[in-house]
């Protein structure tokens, strides 16, 4: 049998030094803008049963899902997604809390992507939901929040783009019951897929909502798609959503967010989950968004509880991508290397502990040798080496040459 | 700026996508004189050229290291992918077909036994006959399949059609029309938002010059 002992499976990675780091800072940054907006951290088991996520029709991917048996037989997932176990919760110890909830979490999800495309089956994502409350302000809040998450990200450019669901929604209900046409519409409308799209809806004849379902994937960009959208849009239903997602873009403007909000009534992903507003954001340098989320008023219906929620999630580890390619730093190295013989070994740590507290960043040397000591702290950078003895001496093991010098 | 990149697919689909590019006046001297150089520009156009292979131009623009892609749908049918997949460049027209030995259609259709499908594109060929309700068994063939049926290896086989001329020269026959296939322009989820304005001048000149060359041939 082939042994795998030395390589990490496909779809994950060992995150090392300034990796690593970088992704801790960024999570860490995360957590501070929800934190300071009174969300609270949640965490959630990394293995929970398959049927938390399959309750209620929730279209996750079953098929993508890492399943495992526990010691009864009964099947688990790593966890897919970290919005319904919230829901789940929510419904268990934090049933009959007072409204709305306000949680954010970090942790990763586990998903099988596509194999040799180079994407990842285990994903950071770090985020909130809003839940309890189904109405603009609560919209408005996630949003602002989603705005605040990119801007104190250290990336140079970000952008949101908004869209609703219902809009989609209101117009397909006027089309046709069908399921199945409904799915195809859905995946030709998110894909953009023009021609495939006309030549689906002319079988439909030319009314009104046709010619208005081949216009959504278009209607994106700035202000002026409100207007053009207008012109398309007359179904009452579809009309009452888009004014609430207008009135949502005049709001984010009006918090000088206009030159990063757009809109694109073409996002219609994940129509069988969103019940309203959708967003998502990027950075420039990302092929993939790397925020996205949504007004999701049927989940928790799923779980008995009868209410609304907004949320989004931040796919941590795209932002890390993209960051690490403009700047790779090797982690510092300490500034101090303290070294001591064999009987000094307390008096040395002592040492150290007064120069840690004093935010200096030491290293305690584990050589038997000074010469040792003095390689390695050459090698590695570290710009003094303390000894300690009956005195403590001071010394730059850059002006050391060779033993005894 | 930094410059739209373009991925076209080298090959059967790259004369007529340079053809397109040079009636949007866009100068291609370095595609024409490319030697070995793998990215190309467009003198004051603000685009590259990428020229890949069919499968690549999906990944590089999945991916978002090119912007834009010229690809045939045979390959966004096999391997997908999630990227806009905005025009119909209306060249490198074909068919994806069932075909088989001359006369020998009904055995594909009738009786309980398994079928052997020879395929370049088990994926599309999976999902045809799923969507069918026939289990059938596929087998990979990397060169010419038409060579499958004839070796006995393989009932049928799901293949591009042009003409049909290797087809008929070798006895065989199209059975069924699976798909109608040409080439298509695809663009990077976050590119079309981020470069917007300039990737929307793009597809509406092109959709321009097609429709115009549309009018003259009808």
């Amino acid at each position: 049998m082939q042994k795998y002992q030395l390589i990490t499976p496909e779809g994950t990675r060992d995150y090392l030094f300034e990796e690593a780091a970088l992704r801790s800072r960024l999570q860490q940054m995360l957590a501070d803008t929800f934190s300071s907006r009174g969300y609270h951290e949640v965490v959630t088991p990394s293995v929970e049963f398959l049927d938390v996520f399959t309750a209620g029709g929730n279209p996750l991917p079953v098929e993508q899902m890492y399943k495992l048996t526990d010691a009864k037989g009964r099947l688990m997932v790593m966890r897919p997604d970290n919005t319904t176990p919230i829901a789940r919760l929510c419904a268990s110890r934090l049933k009959g809390s007072r409204l709305p909830l306000r949680l954010y979490y970090s942790q990763p999800v586990f998903l099988a992507a596509r194999k040799l495309h180079g994407q990842w089956d285990e994903m950071m994502q770090s985020g909130i939901e809003l839940i309890g409350v189904s109405n603009p302000k609560a919209d408005l809040e996630v949003l602002v929040t989603a705005a605040k998450a990119l801007e104190n990200l250290p990336v140079q450019q970000y952008s949101v783009e908004i869209g609703h669901i219902g809009v989609f929604h209101a117009l397909i209900q006027e089309l046709t019951q069908e399921s199945e046409i409904q799915a195809t519409l859905l995946e030709l409308i998110d894909s953009k897929n023009y021609p495939a799209l006309n030549d689906l809806l002319d079988g439909f004849g030319d009314t009104p909502v046709v010619q208005t379902l081949k216009q959504l994937p278009r209607l994106f960009g700035g202000e002026e798609v409100f207007a053009r959208a207008r012109e398309w849009i007359h179904l009452p239903d579809a009309v009452k959503h888009l004014d609430e997602l207008e009135l949502l873009y005049r709001r984010l403007c009006a918090l000088g967010l206009e030159n990063r909000v757009s809109v694109d009534l073409g996002i219609v992903n994940s129509a069988d989950y969103y019940t309203g507003v959708v967003f998502k954001g990027y950075i420039e340098g990302s092929g993939v968004e790397v925020l996205s989320g949504g007004r999701y008023d049927g989940l928790h219906r799923n779980f008995g509880e009868d209410m609304g929620a907004v949320g989004f999630a931040v796919k941590v580890d795209a932002a890390v991508d993209v960051l690490l390619k403009n700047a790779r730093h090797r982690p510092a190295p300490a500034q101090v290397l303290v070294h001591c013989d064999a009987t000094h070994q307390v008096k040395a740590m002592e040492h150290l502990d007064t120069l840690t507290e004093s935010r200096i960043r030491a290293e305690f040397s584990v050589f038997e040798t000074l010469q040792e000591a003095v390689d390695y702290a050459k090698e590695q950078g570290i710009p003094r080496i303390d000894v300690v003895g009956d005195c403590i001496t001071t010394m730059d093991p850059r002006e050391e040459r060779g033993q005894g010098a | 700026m930094k410059p739209i990149r373009i991925a076209l697919t080298k090959g059967r689909l790259e004369k007529d996508t340079v053809a397109l590019l040079e009636s949007l006046g866009y100068d291609c001297s370095q595609l024409h004189n490319k030697g070995r150089k793998l990215i190309l520009s467009v003198p004051d156009a603000g685009l590259e050229i990428v020229l890949a292979k069919a499968a690549d131009v999906i990944t590089y623009v999945e991916h978002g290291v090119c912007d834009m892609g010229v690809v045939g749908k045979d390959t966004i049918m096999e391997y997908g992918g999630s990227f806009f997949e905005t025009t119909d460049l209306g060249f490198g027209r074909c068919k994806f077909a069932v075909a088989g030995k001359k006369g020998q259609k009904e055995n594909l259709y009738t009786g309980y036994q398994v079928k052997t499908i020879a395929t370049k594109y088990p994926n599309i060929t999976r999902h045809f006959f799923a969507g069918k309700d026939m289990d059938v068994r596929i087998v990979k063939i990397e060169g010419s399949v038409e060579l499958a049926p004839l070796l006995g290896l393989a009932d049928a086989i799901v293949d591009i059609v042009e003409t049909g001329a290797t087809l008929r020269e070798n006895g065989l026959e199209v059975y069924e029309d699976v798909a109608q296939i040409s080439a298509r322009l695809i663009v990077n989820t976050v590119s079309m938002k981020l470069y917007r304005q300039r990737i929307e001048e793009i597809i509406s000149r092109m959709e321009a010059a097609i429709a115009e060359k549309e009018a003259m041939n009808s």
